[in-house]
């Protein structure tokens, strides 16, 4: 046999083995593609309706339904990509529909649909899993825009449907941990399950913590596991909805509220878990500043804030600390850190250096000659320069051009990028790359936009690793 | 490929650049909102993205489902198709992308690392017993990356140097996995399973 004969053999039984149905694709095939598909044309299978409180929102997000739509011109296909394996057992599925109307077939049927326990994962990204008896995914839910992205990868949540919780909240905890959600220490995640069987309730959450606190040890994760068993009532449901939190998050805030009922709700969802935790723990004195004041209130003390890039590296609550306070860690180009503390409540400086930058400036301080001065790229130049010692990041450490056999260059950066994103040149959109020194490492920042997303990737200039990566909606 | 039952082979140059013309038409038909040149495309391109699919999930349910879910992806996303010669590669990069997706996902589930090949979908009556055997029985004998290869080349009419840039592996590294690919397959078929 020669090899066209063989390779002939091989096509054929390709295209027999290979799907042939081409009405299951072309029902899935909307006319006029690209418009936003509406709601109710979503759900397939009915066992989560309630999105109205989501619908509104007009961030284009309130498609985080069971069906993991974004709500977003593109996102047909993550509709239709729920209903994977169906099309080959829709013929099935027909005729086992018209059997189990008329047997005690109907029954089981049903209660393999009927949701029994609602677990939810929160870190900031909120996700929503409604499970039946047996313990296994019938929807996944993002409740927010941060959920959204993270469960992007898996068809929006669609892929999680039908496999076991823990097989799911693994997968979750995964994708968590590659966008960065749990890499500080200061970071937890809480797991809330909810279930009229109390007895099930334990298991499940025994489980899941197990679960979640292997995967977090096995990426080194430090960050914190709580969990929590809830009974939620629809006022607590719709009070989720409508703030893009799971119910084990809205269930926390109102123990929050039960401690001081003049903090109010929408403020509260806005914070952390951790954040919530230690204000329970505390008596809820006060409505906390927020991670975004703290770091806002210590840039403008340090006198960063006058800089483009971003300083801030963490933002740590410790509100459970004698002294109540925010932890935030600056991170100069140079590699100097800065730590500092801020009131909780107040807002006020507890600690830190003051205006950091002049500080530098005196000589022998080896920082360079000001913030503007720190950042390579600025002045109009587009970051191939090689920083002059006492120019830019100082003069202990200044940068050093690689030699060229260092350099991956902007195709192996704009490559690693879109490997790491599962997608080609062609797919994309406002592709652009752009070479930097970061404390005298070469790196790209990689942009492009698909799918109504925003990539930012940093790619190492030598070794083509994603040092850091966000997908966020553009709006 | 197939199209509309009969089997037309990319014999030659010239055949080449007709089947490429013609995916390029349906694309652009498709862009329009023309369903039957998707159902078109479909016949002519679903034999090479199972192949590729199957090559990189090595389950033939998934495949199966990751074929399906490309062509709705083409028709949402032939929009953006740009005539740049190579269809086929256009084409086969969505499934690759899908197919990295689906297993990115299985990733983190523990079963997945002793996934075996299973080329063969359950109850697919088109498949005839010599399909079996080259499906299952003897592209179960190569590696992962020389099975991806032969299979791409056999089912997409791909040129290698268009399979190494969807592989994203050198030119020379494809064409020696394909040789080393034909070669154990031969030898499989003349030794131990006759057709």
């Amino acid at each position: 046999m020669t090899d066209r004969e063989l390779e002939r053999k091989l096509e054929q039984a390709l295209d027999h083995a290979g799907p042939d149905d081409v009405e299951s694709i072309l029902s899935r095939c909307r006319a006029g593609k690209g418009t936003v598909v509406e709601m109710e044309d979503m759900i397939t299978d009915g066992t989560v309706k309630n999105n109205a409180g989501e619908s509104g929102n007009g961030n284009g997000n309130g498609g985080n339904n069971s069906s993991g739509s974004n709500g977003s011109g593109n996102n047909d296909s993550k509709n239709n990509g729920r209903k994977r394996r169906t099309w080959s057992l829709a013929a099935a599925a027909a005729v086992l529909a018209l059997i189990l109307a008329g047997s005690g077939g109907g029954i089981f049927y049903w209660q393999m649909r009927a949701v029994a326990s609602i677990i939810s994962l929160d870190v900031n990204p909120s996700i929503e899993l409604r499970l039946n008896r047996n313990g296994t995914v019938l929807s996944c839910k993002a409740m927010n825009r941060d959920a959204a992205a993270v469960l992007y990868e898996m068809g929006g949540g669609a892929d999680l449907e039908g496999i076991k919780l823990d097989v799911a909240v693994n997968a979750i905890v995964g994708a968590l941990l590659r966008h960065g959600y749990l890499d500080s220490i200061s970071s937890a995640i809480l797991i809330s399950v909810e279930d009229s069987d109390q007895g099930r309730a334990a298991r499940i959450q025994e489980e899941l913590v197990t679960v979640v606190d292997t995967a977090l040890q096995m990426s080194s994760s430090q960050s914190a596991v709580y969990s929590q068993k809830l009974t939620v009532d629809a006022g607590m449901e719709i009070q989720a909805q409508n703030n893009n939190i799971s119910s084990g998050k809205a269930y926390m805030v109102n123990q929050v509220i039960a401690l001081n009922s003049s903090l109010e709700f929408e403020a509260l969802a806005a914070l952390s878990v951790e954040e919530l935790r230690d204000l329970i723990k505390i008596g809820a004195p006060g409505m906390p500043i927020g991670t975004g004041a703290a770091a806002i209130i210590a840039e403008e003390y340090a006198g960063t804030n006058v800089m483009d890039s971003n300083v801030v590296r963490d933002v740590d609550p410790e509100l459970d600390d004698p002294v109540p306070h925010y932890e935030v860690e600056l991170n100069l180009l140079s590699g100097e850190e800065f730590e500092y503390r801020i009131d909780a409540f107040t807002g006020a400086v507890l600690s830190g250096q003051q205006d950091i930058l002049n500080a530098l400036q005196e000589p022998g301080n080896g920082v360079g000659t000001g913030s503007q001065a720190q950042e390579p790229g600025n002045g109009g130049n587009t970051g191939s320069q090689v920083q002059e010692p006492g120019n830019g990041v100082g003069t202990g450490s200044q940068v050093q051009e690689p030699g060229n056999g260092g350099d991956i260059g902007a195709d192996g950066a704009k490559a690693a990028a879109l490997t790491h994103a599962g997608l080609s040149e062609s797919q994309v959109s406002h592709l652009e790359v752009e070479r930097d020194w970061d404390d005298g490492r070469l790196e790209y920042e990689v942009e492009f936009k698909c799918g109504g997303y925003e990539y930012e990737y940093t790619i190492s200039g030598t070794s083509g690793a994603v040092l850091d990566h966000e997908m966020e909606w553009d709006d | 490929m197939l199209i509309g039952g009969e089997i037309i082979r990319t014999m030659g140059p010239e055949a080449d650049v007709r089947d490429r013309k013609k995916l390029d038409r349906l694309l652009l038909s498709i862009a329009d909102g023309n369903r039957e040149a998707l159902g078109e495309l479909y016949g002519c391109a679903r034999g090479a993205v199972y192949g590729l699919a199957l090559s990189i999930l090595k389950n033939s349910q998934d495949a199966q489902d990751i074929t399906q879910d490309t062509f709705v992806k083409i028709w949402e996303s032939a929009g953006y198709y740009r005539s740049m010669g190579s269809p086929m590669a256009w084409i086969l990069t969505i499934a690759r992308n899908l197919s990295r997706m689906r297993l990115r996902v299985y990733s983190h589930m523990a079963e997945f690392a002793q996934e075996q090949w299973d080329a063969i979908p359950a109850g697919s009556s088109a498949v005839t017993v010599e399909d079996r055997v080259v499906l299952q029985t003897v592209l179960a004998a190569l590696e992962d990356q020389e099975r991806q290869v032969v299979l791409l080349h056999a089912a997409s009419g791909l040129k290698f140097r268009e399979i190494a840039a969807l592989m994203e592996q050198p030119v020379n590294t494809i064409l020696s996995r394909y040789h080393r690919a034909i070669k154990k397959m031969s030898a499989q078929l003349k030794g131990d399973v006759p057709l």
